[in-house]
């Protein structure tokens, strides 16, 4: 890892290949896709039926006690020409800092929305070396995720929050109802396609 | 780095988090239970927070925790900014050690840039991270007390905050909310006379300290309330996913600013986790109350051995040039121009840079898609996790002390709803 | 010289010389002092008004808050009230009262989500006539910098407010200034913005 990353989040440690190869090695060639490595991070892409599968031989085999965060993200427009933002019915209010993309990224995924789940070594580390690794997996519109709640407890809010923010279903969890937005909101406000909303500003659209 | 033996965490005892490991359901017939409703407005709520509690006579036999009352929506917010005026959305999350939040921001930015920052910049940002650690503890050791009844503390914690904003207030302008880290490092050096203020605050706050102590450390009604009460064993609080004070109240050293090192400036200064083993209410104030004496501790250091240079990287693709230089160099105007219309462009990828806040590990997923903006800011905000164990924590106990947990707790509903 | 009612009673008068005094002090003669007491003209010993002047001047410096804090203002709301530097019991208000039925000011501060805009309403309708409403912060004024989907965009969506205290967060000063601002406008007479609201609609 360069300096800079070692100054900035040791705690992803050096990167654990290992763990990655010991899990291929146990379960399969295919339990993982395809490994990402970006800034001394690394994220393990899984297909939806190996998911729990890898999380509990990580659990149980690698010692990643921690669950750190599951995170939704929505790549809808992704490779898009307008930065930072789809487009869709709502107003954007930030039209002074409207600009396009001069590089097109490269897709991050093969479907819409990537769920990953981020875990950490806390307790069962030796030498003091704290590991950090990361998992995926795809899912497009509709398609539901198995929980990872009965694996690791600590991924309920979680869940939950990418339900009501993006509207995955999470397959087995015990309480999957809107945590952040009120109960009978409609829609998932993060996503893409749902507008910023608020109040348009007098005199924006004049020059 | 000692080695650390190798602990296990004992996952088979998956019983007490079923059915829903963050919500407590009664398990008893009785037809005469209450459920009650704690908020969302409420004195004792850190915000607003919605405790639903069935009460069987005084005892608690079920909690339910309701957010999202002050979510405003920040992450879908930030996407339509560019980084860098996306900083001032960030401390307003966990708006109690604010600096924190703007410092995990940038740092998560600079990863993906793979940006030096130069010494003198983190050590300041370590500076202005532990006052903000000071503060948030302040603010919690005050309320958390009027939870418990005992008001006078909040006078003295309320008085004690307001020296550290003048620190605040003297180098980054504002009291709150300073927007003084930026992408690179710090917006501004420290004016002359920062070091002597913040030296006479540093000796003001140990003899406060010590009040502190005085007054709660041996006190019987404090102790009778608090000792062994909302125990929290270190496998449960690794499996609901704690981390911070409240982790390390129940003897596990993790602390970011030692893991593997530490991150910034606390790599040079070098940090030793504040730990109790007790892991009850107890634990968790004095915890918190050590970790302020540890940063008091820190700042000191920081200052004594603060390096000289620019606070600022020179990167003029990222940072904007000083003024002097745009009366001279072309370049520089360009460079302040892009930077202020259009904003420095990030490298497409997905990072994930955590810190230890008051409340513990607070961290941005920070998905570029190397334009301008930021495609998707995620906060790994430490409440929210640690709200999630505190249901458990309530099996059996009165009323009184459900509120005596929370306290110790110390959710930031900013943190949870974002 | 007679002293006029506004005066104070203690303002030190010329000190003879001619006392023994440690340097430094004032000596007021025990002749001058309470001379406006033992004056004869009614004008300096009694304050005529009416009802409703009293009525204002007492509502307007005795305003208890409502303990109603959201987000990061609700900070220096609380050091507005519990802090010795920015001491609010100078303005009568110290009174933090967690229910809405005894209090007179609700002081919103911080944003207030679509999800917190009913309590907010049913705390407000619990509140008894007289009752004020301060928006603190620019997030209750008009939503701040959040212009998006989950804020209200202004308290006095919901609410009518009497008086906008700018800021993110204003300093417990400037809370102070609003509430100042508050009592000139209750002892000058005006209607609560709630009573203006009635006599609206």
């Amino acid at each position: 890892m360069s300096d800079v990353l070692q100054i900035n989040s040791p705690t992803w440690g050096a990167l654990d290949t290992d763990a990655a190869d010991r899990i291929q090695a146990a379960l399969g060639a295919d339990a993982i896709e395809r490994r990402v490595e970006f800034r001394g991070e690394l994220t393990l892409d899984l297909p939806i039926d190996r998911y729990i599968e890898v999380c509990t031989f990580l659990r149980d085999e690698e010692q990643y006690d921690l669950l750190s965060d599951v995170t939704v993200v929505d790549y809808l427009g992704y490779t898009g020409e307008v930065a930072g933002y789809w487009g869709g019915d709502g107003r954007d209010i930030n039209r002074d800092s409207h600009s396009g993309k001069r590089i097109i990224p490269d897709p991050a995924g093969p479907k819409r929305f990537g769920v990953s789940a981020t875990f950490a070594k806390v307790m069962t580390v030796t030498d003091g070396n704290h590991r950090r690794l990361r998992v995926r997996v795809w899912v497009d519109e509709g398609e539901s995720v198995p929980s990872l709640v009965p694996v690791y407890p600590s991924a309920d809010f979680h869940e939950r929050e990418g339900f009501d923010m993006m509207g995955i279903d999470f397959a087995g969890h015990p309480n999957l109802r809107r945590i952040i937005m009120p109960e009978d909101w409609g829609g998932h406000p993060q996503r893409k396609d749902y507008p910023v909303g608020g109040e348009p500003v007098q005199f924006s659209d004049e020059v | 780095m000692a080695a650390t033996e190798k602990k296990t965490v004992v996952w088979p005892q998956q019983d007490i988090l079923q059915p829903v490991p963050s919500e407590l359901w009664p398990s008893s017939d009785n037809p005469d239970l209450l459920e009650i409703n704690l908020g969302p407005n409420h004195p004792s709520t850190h915000g607003v927070l919605r405790v639903v509690t069935t009460l069987d006579g005084e005892v608690v036999v079920g909690v339910k925790c309701e957010v999202g009352y002050v979510h405003t929506g920040i992450e879908k917010n930030i996407e339509q900014k560019t980084y860098w005026k996306a900083i001032p959305y960030v401390p307003r999350m966990d708006y109690l050690s604010f600096f924190s939040g703007e410092t995990a921001f940038c740092m998560a930015t600079e990863k993906a840039l793979e940006l030096e920052v130069p010494r003198r910049a983190e050590w300041i940002r370590v500076i202005f991270q532990e006052l903000a650690r000071l503060h948030s503890h302040l603010v919690f050791l005050g309320t958390g007390s009027v939870d418990l009844g005992g008001i006078a503390l909040l006078f003295y914690c309320f008085r004690a905050r307001d020296e550290v904003l003048d620190l605040f207030e003297m180098a980054c302008g504002a009291r709150m909310h300073p927007r003084y880290c930026q992408v690179g490092g710090v917006a501004e050096d420290l004016p002359k006379g920062f070091e002597k203020r913040c030296r006479e605050v540093i000796s003001f706050m140990r003899d406060q300290i010590d009040q502190y102590y005085e007054l709660i450390g041996a006190n019987p009604i404090w102790l009778a309330r608090t000792v062994g009460v909302g125990v929290m064993s270190p496998d449960f609080a690794i499996k609901m996913g704690m981390t911070g004070p409240n982790l390390r109240a129940s003897g596990v050293p993790y602390d970011l600013r030692s893991a593997n090192g530490g991150y910034g400036g606390y790599r040079e200064l070098g940090y030793t986790p504040v730990t109790k083993e007790t892991g009850d209410v107890d634990a968790r104030f004095r915890v918190r109350i050590d970790e302020m004496s540890a940063s008091l501790d820190l700042i000191e250091k920081a200052l004594d051995g603060l390096p000289e240079g620019p606070v600022i990287t020179d990167d003029r693709k990222v940072a904007l040039p000083p003024r002097h230089e745009l009366h001279t160099s072309m370049e520089s105007l360009i460079h302040h121009f892009k930077l202020v219309t259009e904003g420095f462009e990030v490298p497409a990828g997905e990072v994930y840079a955590p810190i230890e806040s008051a409340r513990g590990e607070f961290g941005f997923h920070l998905i570029s898609d190397g334009s301008a903006k930021p495609w998707r800011v995620r906060l790994h905000g430490p409440a929210f996790v640690l709200l999630q164990s505190f249901a458990k924590l309530c099996e059996g106990v009165y009323l009184a002390d459900l509120i005596a947990i929370l306290a110790s707790i110390d959710p930031v509903l900013g943190d949870v709803d974002r | 010289m007679a002293l006029r009612p506004d005066e104070p009673h203690d303002r030190p008068v010329a000190a003879q010389a001619s006392l023994a005094a440690p340097s430094g002090t004032v000596v007021i003669p025990p002749a001058q002092v309470r001379r406006s007491l033992r004056s004869t003209d009614l004008d300096q010993v009694v304050m005529t008004t009416s009802i409703e002047k009293i009525f204002k001047m007492a509502t307007a410096n005795s305003m208890w808050p409502f303990g109603f804090g959201l987000a990061c203002c609700a900070m220096e709301m609380i050091a507005m009230i519990s802090s010795a530097r920015y001491d609010v019991a100078r303005f009568g208000s110290e009174v933090v009262r967690a229910t809405p039925r005894q209090s007179d000011l609700m002081i919103v501060s911080g944003r207030v989500s679509h999800k917190m805009a009913e309590p907010i309403r049913q705390l407000y309708e619990q509140m008894l006539e007289p009752k004020y409403v301060m928006a603190m912060g620019a997030c209750s004024s008009t939503g701040g910098m959040f212009s998006n989907y989950a804020v209200l965009q202004g308290v006095d969506k919901i609410v009518p407010v009497d008086v906008y205290v700018p800021g993110c967060p204003p300093r417990p000063e400037a809370v102070m200034e609003g509430l100042m601002v508050l009592q000139e406008r209750i002892k000058s007479g005006i209607p609560s913005a709630s009573q203006q609201q009635e006599t609206q609609s």
